[in-house]
């Protein structure tokens, strides 16, 4: 009888364990619909430290689904400004030339503003599991909060970190921090959320830091100061007829 | 009549001794000018041309059909592939050819070495250390330290870049690139050796590391953004490039052949307006000696209008009188292009043999030219005897407009002339 109430015992719990056990591709899912809006509006600012001294370039951005986004910046220096991708093109407009200009292969590359962010990183897309394997490796705190440590290895070349590790929170599926890293180990750029802020129930970064670890001293800051997301937006944001207005 | 002019001419040269040697010193002073100026454009060009071919485009270069477009962002992605295939290829046809990779990187400066940390933007070229010295021209320019060989970590940097960062053989800088793909890496890279590059384009930015380590690094093994051949300097650029297509045949890929010309078409356009405007201030310089020449023909026709009064009364016809200040004139010139020539020619042998050293102005300034400091004087036969005939006929064109005006005014007015 004994031994028989231990045997219920011991399934219930593995019945339980298995039910609650989540496989690393899950949370990649839901940390990519974490960071994917039907519709957003946002204002911020990107803040760069460099050895030279900060500097703040403002913007506003409108995205659409994985693929659409168009952000202008309002700051003085760069005023009028526009980055527009739309699926697999990316477009700048620099109001002072009246020029519009297509970036592609290589050109994407180039830094942003003189920020450590790219242009491919700025407008990425994002279906982690399409350009990554993934391996769960341990649950870790970051600050207060429990995280899964989660290891992505490239698929392919064609992306810019061939490894990463990301600490994604258990509950909200936010990523709170990142390791970027060659393909032999070597960590170039480091990502961490300072502060966070939740819209329409889902916790989002609201300051986030990426140093690159190669150079001392240089620093990018991005800060959300407003984030409306399922927003109504005129599908015409996102083509070239508006990128030039 | 002619021997009658000729003699004419003469008496009247040696009789306004002082007119004729300063008007011949001012057209001297013009041409030896223009025959200096002259020669060290034609020198400077030579060489910018022959260091372009040994230290940058070779003779014929090879690349991906879509690479030049886009060579500004060198992308490794449009690279040649089966590289060593291809040299091979070459090779029995008898071209030296050697394969490069050129990529950009962020050049990481460490502390340890360098005193503080920093970083700058750096275009590097991956080179084969067994065959690129028989295609380019850097052996003999190594100042420091040695090459860097196949398969080490090792890195050759131009000597002007080196004083800029105040690098030394042995320091180590890290440089980060993207890969075949689009992927980040990071090499560790220790110098060592600088090369004293004479085309300053490179020396100021050159960074030269094996290609076979790039090759694992940034996942480019057998594959290369170009192929340089080296031609003899008597070859004709134009004929290897036809004729290279043949030799690698019709392969998946599609390949540019381009020869130095077409390579440094951007420098060349610079150059051709450079000396357009150079001319400008060749003519300018050679306007002064006729405006010179006009003005003391036109005081010499004054003062000998009564002269030219009686030569007319006595029955010399106005056409022979005309003739006659025009040989004048010419002799002057004769006179002025033979010293000119002389004096540029004397100034040129100086310049061949040593030239002028504007290293000063080479240092910080970029002017197109392919020069490092001395400039060297060339010799120009061409140059020489188009200087000369131009300063003897200038001379004659220059005396022919005051002679017709004094020659329309009637006899009595020319016997009264004061």
């Amino acid at each position: 009888m004994k031994r028989r109430i231990i045997m219920s015992i011991l399934f219930a719990l593995i019945t339980i364990a298995s039910l609650s056990a989540i496989t690393a591709e899950e949370i990649v899912r839901k940390m990519d619909e974490t960071e994917t809006f039907a519709t957003s509006y946002s204002e911020g600012a990107i803040i760069t430290t460099d050895r030279f001294g900060v500097k703040t370039s403002t913007f506003k951005a409108w995205s659409r689904g994985a693929y659409d986004s168009l952000i202008e910046f309002t700051s003085v220096a760069e005023r009028g400004q526009k980055v527009l991708r739309t699926s697999g093109e990316l477009y700048l407009f620099y109001p002072d030339a009246q020029e519009l200009i297509r970036l592609q292969g290589a050109a994407l590359r180039q830094s942003m503003l003189g920020s450590d962010i790219s242009y491919e990183d700025m407008t990425g897309e994002k279906d982690t599991l399409a350009q990554y394997d993934v391996k769960l490796l341990r649950q870790e705190r970051v600050g207060e909060r429990n995280c899964h440590v989660l290891q992505f290895d490239a698929k392919t070349r064609t992306v810019a970190y061939p490894m990463q590790v990301v600490w994604v929170d258990t509950e909200t599926y936010m990523v709170w921090k990142g390791e970027f890293s060659t393909k032999t180990g070597r960590l170039l750029k480091e990502m961490l959320v300072l502060e966070t802020m939740v819209v329409d129930g889902r916790t989002l970064p609201k300051v986030t830091r990426i140093a690159d670890k190669m150079k001392r001293d240089s620093a990018t800051e991005m800060r959300l100061d407003r984030l409306e997301i399922d927003v109504n937006l005129d599908p015409a944001i996102f083509s070239l007829q508006n990128l030039t207005w | 009549m002619v021997r009658f002019l000729l003699a004419l001419a003469c008496k009247n040269l040696l009789r306004y001794k002082r007119r004729t040697v300063i008007t011949s010193v001012a057209i001297a002073v013009g041409l030896a000018l223009f025959i200096i100026i002259d020669s060290i454009l034609i020198g400077v060009n030579e060489d910018s041309v022959r260091n372009i071919r040994w230290h940058e485009t070779s003779s014929v270069r090879i690349m991906h059909a879509d690479y030049w477009k886009d060579r500004l962002l060198m992308p490794l992605e449009v690279h040649i592939s089966d590289v060593q295939e291809k040299i091979g290829l070459l090779g029995e046809h008898g071209l030296t050819a050697t394969p490069r990779i050129t990529f950009s990187a962020q050049m990481i400066l460490h502390a340890e070495d360098f005193g503080e940390d920093g970083n700058l933007p750096v275009v590097v070229t991956a080179v084969d250390p067994r065959t690129d010295n028989s295609v380019f021209r850097f052996e003999e320019t190594l100042i420091d330290g040695r090459f860097a060989t196949s398969g080490s970590n090792e890195l050759v940097m131009g000597s002007w870049l080196a004083q800029d960062i105040r690098a030394k053989v042995g320091h180590w800088v890290s440089l980060v690139a993207r890969g075949n793909g689009g992927f980040f890496e990071a090499m560790d890279m220790q110098i060592v050796g600088i090369v004293n590059c004479p085309n300053p384009n490179v020396n100021r930015s050159l960074i030269m590391v094996p290609i076979d380590t790039v090759g694992i690094y940034l996942d480019m093994e057998d594959l290369a953004t170009e192929i340089d051949v080296a031609l003899p300097a008597s070859a004709d650029p134009d004929e290897a490039a036809s004729r290279i297509p043949g030799i690698l045949g019709n392969g998946e890929q599609a390949l540019a052949v381009m020869t130095w010309r077409e390579l440094s078409s951007e420098y060349l356009a610079v150059i051709g307006m450079e000396r357009k405007s150079s001319s400008i201030i060749l003519f300018l310089v050679f306007l002064i000696a006729a405006v010179g020449i006009s003005n003391t023909m036109i005081m010499a026709i004054n003062e000998r209008t009564r002269e030219l009064g009686m030569m007319r009364a006595l029955g010399m016809p106005d056409p022979l009188i005309q003739v006659l200040f025009i040989i004048e004139s010419g002799g002057i010139g004769l006179l002025g292009s033979i010293s000119g020539t002389v004096l540029g020619s004397v100034a040129n042998i100086f310049l061949v043999r040593n030239g002028i050293d504007f290293g000063f102005l080479m240092r910080m300034n970029d002017f197109g030219y392919r020069v490092q400091g001395i400039f060297r004087g060339a010799w120009s036969v061409q140059s020489l005897a188009t200087t000369f005939a131009a300063g003897v006929v200038l001379s004659m064109l220059v005396a022919w407009i005051p002679t017709r005006r004094a020659i329309n005014k009637d006899i009595p007015a020319c016997l009264r002339h004061q």
